[in-house]
């Protein structure tokens, strides 16, 4: 969905999550900038369990198709695995915690068909 | 449509609490569940007690109002975060805040709420100038004008241990002449317009929702008493986002079944 800024910037706020969630902070992974590449992604999940979880930037660096996308949140689960996204301060360890953003994505999405900016003179 | 002027289904109740936010910038009334809010009181309180090893008993008013007798200036902020971030860990926080003045928000911004994530806290101890907030507009730094703010005292708040809002009317003249009335920074625009602007009186129990697009702020605090106040941006779901995003800044918390059904409907394939 087009969240994104500089990768050393995406670097300090996960940095800074992992430290303060007290988690150790292994090297991050960079997605492929070719549209629509979850293959590092994907590569990740594959880790798990090696690895606990995954810390994403943000919620909207997640796949823009809906099957996609809760396939992979799917896939960390059934590993007993967590997918954190550092910019929201959002966690989803638990089934019962994808609605949450799930409700941010289709809300942020619907809003493209909504008013978006204000009147100027 | 025109300020205080809005012909609508609204009952008299409703538009008389819409056309006094529109014509002053804000609305203050009576909490509309005193246990929610007596609720986040407690639970400050225990916070404070815990946080300052208090294992007494103590008066409620006066931990509040007193605070400057134990807490200094230089330990305020770490105190302050402290406490903001331990009650926002707590999972009914935001619901109680939002129970405190649901009736209004309907009213003002409509049932279906986007809610800021994390509350806020201002403590102003007296004679402290190192929390003070310069003259703004939450609008000069990011937020959507489609945003309110729910301010919500915890102590009674009167003269300089409150806050103060340029009401509409004088926003405008502000607005026309800004360049001349801002000056070279934020002191100069409070010395323009401080003799327009509302000292909001507000006991606890009370709440205040205000036009976050209306320059206001705060001065030294030269009572006798700490101000503690809390603060809140709700704004419809549907409406537009500026730099304070869904997500990191907001996020949805009554969502309605229509939407939701409308979010995810597709109209059927022939192929």
């Amino acid at each position: 969905m087009g969240e994104s800024c500089h990768q050393s910037t995406q670097n300090l706020v996960l940095r800074d999550y992992c430290v303060r969630m007290n988690y150790k902070y292994l090297l991050s992974g960079t997605e492929y900038s070719i549209s629509n590449s979850y293959l590092m992604l994907k590569q990740i999940v594959n880790e798990i369990p090696k690895v606990k979880g995954i810390v994403c930037y943000s919620v909207f660096q997640m796949p823009e198709n809906f099957e996609i996308r809760i396939k992979l949140i799917n896939k960390i689960l059934e590993k007993n695995g967590e997918l954190h996204f550092a910019l929201e301060n959002i966690i989803i360890a638990h089934k019962s915690d994808i609605d949450k953003v799930e409700n941010i994505w289709l809300v942020t999405k619907t809003m493209k068909d909504c008013i978006v900016s204000i009147y100027q003179d | 449509m025109t300020r205080a002027d809005v012909k609508s289904f609204l009952s008299e109740e409703e538009t008389e609490i819409t056309n006094q936010y529109l014509k002053k910038g804000f609305y203050q009334g009576p909490s509309k569940n005193m246990s929610s809010l007596s609720w986040i009181r407690s639970t400050f309180l225990e916070i404070i007690k815990q946080e300052l090893n208090i294992t007494t008993d103590i008066d409620t008013e006066s931990i509040f109002d007193l605070i400057h007798q134990t807490v200094s200036v230089v330990e305020l902020n770490q105190f302050r975060l402290k406490v903001i971030q331990r009650i926002n860990e707590n999972p009914d926080f935001r619901k109680h805040y939002y129970q405190i003045a649901k009736p209004y928000l309907d009213i003002l911004v409509g049932n279906e709420l986007a809610m800021q994530v994390k509350v806020n806290l201002s403590i102003q101890l007296p004679n402290d100038d190192s929390s003070l907030l310069p003259t703004h507009a939450d609008t000069w730094s990011g937020d959507s004008p489609f945003e309110l703010v729910l301010w919500v005292p915890l102590v009674n708040c009167y003269k300089t241990k409150s806050m103060y809002i340029l009401p509409p009317n004088e926003n405008d003249k502000l607005d026309i002449n800004f360049k001349e009335m801002a000056g070279d920074h934020s002191e100069d625009l409070y010395e323009s317009i401080k003799n327009k602007v509302t000292w909001i009186e507000i006991d606890y129990g009370n709440i205040l929702i205000f036009n976050n697009s209306l320059p206001h702020g705060n001065r030294v605090n030269k009572e006798s008493e700490t101000r503690w106040s809390m603060n809140c941006r709700f704004k419809s779901i549907f409406t537009p986002y500026w730099d304070k995003k869904l997500g990191s800044f907001f996020e949805p918390i009554t969502l309605r079944a229509a939407s939701i059904n409308g979010m995810n409907y597709k109209l059927p394939k022939l192929t």
